[in-house]
């Protein structure tokens, strides 16, 4: 065989190759797609929306479990901006060369990769314990700290990609590294910085294990965050292992709704994030 | 010619036109010394204009006159740079009033993330409370004075990313006049655009410089002897020649200026 004839089959072959991993990952997704659809969407009627968790074999909802994932959800999301946002910020404009920044950095992505029930572990004994029950408060913070790495990394990384000369262009104004930063960094970021907390709420939308000893669970419907408190996962979890077919049923309704939560949320995103400068 | 015998020639302006001047400056990014013993007497309102090859330490002189390196520590300078008699390096000196007096814009176009209006209001807001007319004041005359009213006066609200690369570097130099600075710098402002925003950009120089103190680097010797009224020919980190441009590129008075400027090195 001669040398072009060999390049031509090698990358014929390569591209062979990134076809089918490419159709095997899309393949995976479309088939979990797919299956939740087929099961979950009969169990999708007006009183998932209006009914509380049932008992085996009798009709209800999610409504508790749904109202619980997104005050959960919320709270914690707003821990994981803030702290995410300001320790982001911190190791991209301020102390990221500093040794200290470089140990904050390496514990940032140690908790990134920490296994979840960890966590949950580690709320238990510092927040379950002291205030003496499950709480949704401590569920929050849970998923609260599961985000936080991620959204520290992603303001991180974004923001190291803004030009140094925008931040010399603020300066040269006269401008303070805090207004620099606030006003000009944090604008021009803004999209990639979105993105992470959308990433962040997609991880911990569907965390069962930190809340396995955090937030518990609660059959019924409840607003106060200092009591055990329901969630998506909380239900899906027990109800997709019983014998009830009607549980079951809610199992699969649950697990459609997160995914197309996450789903709605990232496409919210991609169009508040959309490009408006060139239009 | 070994660097021991390097010629230096400074032809100042006249004592009573200084508005900046640099003396004895030596600069180091962390241990590397990249200039040595710099004087460069600035004449008020005009050009001047900052040549040589790359490398040779002209942009590291621009960024010390803002004091811009200060954002990064381990840059340091040595020496004075005197601007109005103050000396811009001295500990007591108020940064942001300094910035306020002395504006930059830089070799790619750095508009903010924000509407055109805004970025012109930028800088000023920083420095003074103005109402909603006062401020529409400010901003058309920036744009008028940086050429660019004409094209931007019916979409003040878009973005400035959504203007050329050539009107965005206007859109700089508008924002950076605007806080009505004494001296406004400029790193190879054209050096990113092509022959006919480049024009334009020089017209809006040549407009500026009759109240305004002007230092531009440039790698484009035409540019340099077009615009200025004084070149200072730098290499390594030196100024080897200073003066009146005319005579710098006409008859420069050190032989390596020459050869620079008729293309024999560099």
């Amino acid at each position: 065989m001669d040398r072009a004839l060999r390049r031509k089959f090698a990358n014929q072959a390569f591209v062979v190759i990134c076809t089918g991993a490419a159709l095997v990952a899309l393949g995976a997704l479309a088939l979990i797609m797919f299956s939740l659809l087929t099961k979950g969407v009969g169990g999708v009627d007006l009183m998932l929306f209006t009914a509380d968790t049932p008992a085996p074999d009798s009709p209800g909802g999610l409504r508790n479990a749904i109202i619980g994932s997104i005050l959960m959800c919320g709270v914690a999301m707003m821990i994981a901006v803030v702290i995410g946002v300001l320790a982001g910020t911190w190791l991209a404009e301020i102390g990221g060369d500093t040794p200290y920044g470089h140990v904050v950095r390496f514990l940032n992505d140690v908790l990134l990769s920490a296994p979840s029930i960890l966590i949950g572990l580690f709320v238990y004994w510092w927040v379950v314990v002291p205030m003496g029950g499950f709480s949704g408060w401590a569920g929050a913070i849970a998923l609260g700290i599961l985000a936080t790495p991620i959204v520290t990394r992603t303001t991180e990384d974004i923001l190291n990609l803004q030009p140094n000369a925008l931040r010399e262009a603020g300066m040269a104004l006269g401008a303070s590294q805090w207004v620099t930063v606030r006003s000009i960094i944090w604008k021009a970021a803004g999209a990639g910085m979105l993105t992470g907390g959308l990433l962040g709420f997609a991880r911990i939308s569907g965390e069962t294990a930190p809340l396995l000893f955090t937030a518990l669970n609660n059959q019924f419907l409840s607003f106060d965050m200092s009591k055990p408190f329901a969630s998506l996962p909380g239900a899906i979890y027990p109800f997709a292992m019983s014998p009830y077919e009607t549980w079951n049923t809610l199992a699969w309704a649950g697990a459609l709704l997160i995914t197309l939560a996450v789903l709605g949320v990232n496409i919210l995103g991609r169009w508040l994030a959309r490009d408006k400068d060139h239009k | 010619m070994s660097d021991t015998d390097f010629q230096s020639v400074i032809t100042p302006p006249p004592a009573d036109q200084l508005v900046l001047e640099t003396r004895n400056l030596n600069f180091y990014y962390g241990s590397n010394q990249s200039l040595f013993g710099v004087s460069m007497p600035v004449k008020r309102n005009g050009i001047t204009a900052l040549i040589g090859p790359s490398g040779c330490g002209k942009s590291t002189l621009l960024r010390t006159m803002n004091r811009i390196y200060d954002l990064y520590p381990g840059q340091r300078a040595e020496g004075e740079i005197l601007v109005d008699g103050e000396n811009i390096l001295g500990p007591k000196v108020d940064v942001t009033a300094l910035r306020a007096r002395v504006g930059m814009v830089f070799q790619k176009p750095t508009p903010f993330p924000m509407s055109i209006y805004d970025n012109v209001a930028f800088g000023v807001k920083l420095y003074h409370k103005k109402s909603k007319s006062q401020m529409d004041e400010v901003v058309e005359k920036a744009l008028r004075r940086a050429a660019l009213w004409d094209e931007v006066k019916d979409k003040l609200q878009k973005s400035g990313l959504s203007l050329s690369g050539g009107q965005q570097q206007r859109l700089c130099v508008a924002r950076g006049i605007a806080v009505e600075p004494e001296i406004l710098l400029l790193d190879e402002p054209a050096s990113a655009l092509d022959p006919i925003s480049t024009a334009k950009l020089e017209d809006t120089l040549e407009e500026l410089k009759r109240d305004l103190t002007i230092i531009i680097v440039t790698h484009n010797l035409q540019q340099a002897a077009r615009l200025s009224d004084y070149t200072g020919f730098m290499y390594l980190g030196k100024m080897v020649e200073y003066g009146p441009t005319e005579e710098l590129f006409v008859k420069p008075k050190v032989e390596r200026t020459s050869d620079y400027i008729g293309g024999r090195f560099g």
